[in-house]
């Protein structure tokens, strides 16, 4: 591995920062992403594996135990009868919420530098999604007619309930999977040519046909792109309305009850931004070991970081306004059970819970305000933790915080995981991170074609554009590096 | 900075056709006819029904756009938007009527004791009294008129120097053209945003939800931000088609530019419709009554006609319209576009601030008065609702907004006529003058 220069140059607004640093061309951009999955196997990559699977077997196991024996097996009682289950559902989904974000929305505000980590968010996202997935399949506790959950017709004319928030989910999340994966997989295909093409020539002809299959035979003709970037443009369409639409019925899940603390008008775009801020902490998690160990900084560069780091900044603050606001009508209503439970809250039994909410997703994110900050790798690793770790307190404190003080004092409990709680929740990382393993292994780990397209030389008046003021790539003339 | 000697290129270099300056004279008729016929329709409005509460409809549609204006400018900013510097001008030209807006706050002020009466006159807070309110004495730590007008400084001053603030040193730029500026800009918008938020919100708060100051919803400042932004796209485009049409702008704003600011109307006005349908549909859904009387009344005396013109207005109807790119790309097609969802825009300031408080009823809740009178009960076909509305709104309802409207037009091409019509030394303004839509 080449030793890491990091370029880090003041901004000039007097030109756009380039997206690609170093000496590369678009020769050396395929081989710097290809040759993560060609070269040998790293050991860490094993050791990693190891982890992932041992703790996918047990996921496996947690669940097993669960289905043989029912949803007793975990701390959910009355009156909390929604504990961790639920909240490892949302913090998932909340985590696939910046793939399709950084795809789709970014894709229509012209964002290039989306280039360098839309595939990696986008397989994270879809994989953040399966996790999610689990928990309500498992918490019907009969999983064996899970398959009631969709309007199928049938001879004891049963239906699901289609005023529910829940099964509003069951289409929410099923399409956002659907469009997610398929956003993903139509973004692949110029890549998987390229990784069939490649392996034909270095003479591995199973990966070469494994690629080949799902590559559809794609040579890259003047045809070929067209369709793809009109179906590239159509899915963008598509999927930005999703980016909004799951985590609102997400958050219709709590907010159509009556319960104080749930009932809120503002929880769905809360929830949303929550998810994005909670997705893009995920994937500064992943990418700046990514980056650092595949040797990709001239791909990922501060920039992208700094970017990243701008919105983390932003959403977390939304996130923070909508605390602010909670607390504010709650007082404001006038309502003493609003009062009660947002004071309680905070102060109740579970005020533990509520600061390290605040700390991790209100207070950690203000010191991007610095830019050191925002361009230091492991400033960003860090604090993308705490954004992890807040997102899953702030589903906790919505959950279990409005639920352990029922309307009836002597229902009032306190809630407590089992062991089963813990171990399915730290499975579902193992299902996460081996499946995130494998991508890193076999697939291009950032998108090879789209990163070429924001890169000068795909600029058309590239190489006769000097000294005209007609560059249409946005860089004025009087640029002296140009 | 490695290149803080370096200026950008002036705009005589970029594009040496393009009118940087409105000729002196010229436009001045135009300011003048708009801020006549603001005053006159204002003035005629004083006469009648419910006079403050017509302004208050037209002065919330209008201070929502200037407020948005401000946004704007701070946005392009700090996501350095290069394809926007050429409208960013016009923006900032308009947030800058946020100073006058202070003093044509005042007829508020002087008819607060009438809007705000639920609060503001009753004796709510003396348990003795009898109109003691126990959730409203509970609240009027914040509800109370001392604070609620040392409140109205507080927001004043916050727009007021972030309007100053980033159209001062835009027009510095134009004299320096160092890039510098550029970069404090950035970096002010990202805290300037953050006061905006939260000014925007409690100015909504305190300004048309304390009308019914028993009802409270936690997304109201969004939802009165969204409809405010996409009325201020809606204005702009207007505003720079017709600066087109008398031969300015022509080779800034182009139908590249004018389809991105289609596409963001059009964003926006689904983002209003996000907003409000949250709102509604939880507050439907949970059917807790301190919260659905504020739903209620708007079903009565006519108001579900208007419930069903935003729904077809505000979302339905400008989807499907605004949803082709050759709409949005098309002179004639988005100023319709833009002319019919400032319509609206009135109508759901309307629907916001109205029911409840007019059409003769007199003081007292409009839940009250819906219990009074036998037709104000809801239902009805929508001619009927619809007929019942035309009963109960006046003339003013509209007058104050187009007067008010006319007012920051007029007021907004007196600032365009003072100013360069395009940031002309804007480092990006090469980018934004080039700018080709996908």
């Amino acid at each position: 591995m080449t030793a890491i220069t990091v370029i880090d140059e003041p901004e000039d607004p007097l030109r756009r920062a380039p997206l690609v640093e170093g000496k590369n061309d678009f020769a050396s951009v395929t081989e710097t992403i290809a040759r993560v999955a060609e070269k040998r196997t790293p050991r860490g990559w094993y050791l990693m594996f190891g982890i992932s699977i041992a703790l996918l077997l047990n996921l496996g196991a947690a669940v097993g135990y669960l289905v043989f024996t029912g949803v007793g097996v975990w701390g959910n009682n009355v009156p909390v009868g929604w504990g961790w289950p639920i909240v490892n559902f949302v913090f998932w989904i909340g985590i696939g919420h910046a793939g399709t974000l950084i795809s789709a929305v970014l894709f229509l505000f012209r964002q290039k530098w989306r280039t360098s980590i839309n595939r990696a968010s986008e397989a994270m996202t879809i994989f953040a999604v399966m996790a999610a997935g689990i928990f309500p399949a498992i918490h019907v506790g009969r999983i064996w007619v899970i398959y009631w959950v969709f309007p199928l017709p049938n001879q004891m004319a049963m239906w699901p309930n289609f005023k529910s928030p829940l099964l509003w989910d069951v289409f929410a999340v099923s399409t956002y999977f659907t469009i997610s994966a398929l956003f993903w997989y139509v973004g692949l295909v110029p890549d998987l040519a390229t990784f069939r093409d490649r392996a034909a020539k270095a003479g591995r002809m199973v990966a070469a046909r494994a690629y080949g299959l799902f590559a559809m035979g794609w040579h890259g003709s003047n045809r070929h792109w067209i369709h793809y970037e009109k179906a590239y443009m159509i899915l963008a369409g598509l999927s930005t309305p999703l980016v909004l639409s799951v985590h609102s019925i997400v958050s219709f899940d709590f907010a159509v009850s009556l319960l104080p603390g749930w009932h809120t008008t503002i929880f769905p775009p809360y929830f949303v931004a929550g998810a994005i801020f909670s997705g893009f902490g995920m994937v500064l998690t992943l990418m700046i070991p990514a980056r650092k160990w595949l040797g990709l900084h001239e791909l990922i560069t501060l920039n992208h970081l700094d970017n990243i780091a701008k919105i983390l900044l932003l959403t977390g603050t939304m996130v923070g306004y909508a605390y602010g606001m909670e607390f504010f009508i709650a007082w404001y209503s006038g309502v003493e059970y609003e009062q009660f439970a947002f004071i309680n809250r905070a102060t109740g039994p579970y005020w533990w819970s509520y600061w390290i909410m605040v700390s991790c997703n209100v207070i950690s994110p203000q010191f991007f305000w610095f830019r050191s900050l925002r361009r230091n790798p492991t400033v960003l690793f860090i604090i993308s933790i705490f954004v992890n770790i807040g997102m899953w307190f702030e589903r906790f404190v919505i959950t279990v915080t409005s639920l352990h003080r029922d309307f009836l004092p002597s229902s009032w409990a306190y809630f407590s995981p089992t062991l089963i709680d813990i171990l399915t929740y730290v499975g579902s990382f193992g299902l996460f991170f081996t499946m995130f393993l494998l991508f890193c292994r076999f697939l291009p780990i950032l998108a090879i074609s789209e990163i070429k397209g924001v890169m000068p030389e795909a600029d058309p008046h590239h190489g006769h554009g000097h000294g005209h003021d007609d560059n249409h790539g946005g860089e004025p003339s009087s640029n002296p590096t140009h | 900075m490695t290149t803080a000697n370096l200026t950008a290129p002036s705009v005589e270099q970029l594009a040496p056709n393009l009118k940087a300056k409105v000729e002196p004279g010229a436009l001045a008729t135009a300011q003048m006819a708009f801020l006549a016929i603001g005053v006159l329709l204002i003035g005629a409005s004083w006469f009648s029904g419910h006079f403050y509460f017509s302004y208050l409809v037209g002065y919330m549609g209008v201070l929502g756009i200037v407020l948005c204006a401000l946004f704007f400018t701070m946005v392009q900013h700090i996501t350095r938007a290069g394809w926007s510097v050429t409208v960013r001008r016009v923006a900032e030209n308009m947030s800058w009527t946020i100073l006058p807006l202070l003093l044509l706050f005042i007829p508020v002020l002087i008819g607060s004791h009438d809007i705000y009466h639920h609060w503001m006159d009753a004796q709510i807070t003396d348990p003795k009294a009898a109109d003691y309110d126990g959730v409203l004495a509970g609240k009027s730590a914040w509800l109370n008129s001392t604070f609620f007008f040392v409140r109205v400084f507080i927001y004043f001053a916050i727009w007021i120097a972030l309007a100053w603030f980033f159209r001062s040193n835009s027009l510095k730029q134009d004299q320096t053209g160092d890039p510098a500026i550029t970069m404090k800009l950035s970096r002010v918008a990202a805290p300037g945003l953050f006061l905006f938020a939260l000014s925007i919100t409690f100015a909504a708060f305190d300004w048309i939800m304390s009308i019914d100051p028993h009802w409270f919803s936690t997304i109201f400042g969004v939802t009165y931000f969204a409809g405010g932004y996409m009325a201020f796209l809606a204005f702009t485009i207007l505003l720079c088609r017709w600066l087109n049409a008398r031969g300015y702008l022509k080779e800034a704003v182009t139908t590249e530019h004018y389809h991105d600011l289609g596409k963001f109307l059009f964003t926006f006005m689904v983002f209003w419709t996000y907003t409000n349908f949250s709102q509604f549909m939880l507050i439907y859904y949970a059917n807790l009554p301190e919260e659905t009387h504020w739903f209620a009344v708007r079903a009565q005396e006519g108001w579900g006609a208007i419930g069903m013109i935003l729904i077809v207005g505000h979302f339905l109807f400008p989807f499907a319209f605004l949803l082709s790119r050759h709409v949005k790309r098309s002179g004639l097609g988005l100023s319709f576009g833009a002319i019919f969802l400032l319509v609206i825009h009135c109508f759901d300031m309307q629907f916001l601030i109205l029911p409840g408080n007019t059409g003769g009823h007199g003081h007292g809740a409009g839940t009250e008065n819906g219990a009074e009178h036998a037709h104000g009960a809801a239902g009805g076909t929508f001619g009927e609702q619809f007929g019942e509305y035309l009963h109960n709104v006046s003339w003013a309802d509209f007058g104050c907004f187009a007067g008010l409207l006319a007012i920051v037009a007029g007021l907004t091409i007196f600032n365009i006529r003072r100013t360069n019509l395009v940031p002309v030394r804007d480092p990006r303004l090469a980018e934004s003058l080039h700018f080709q839509n996908f």
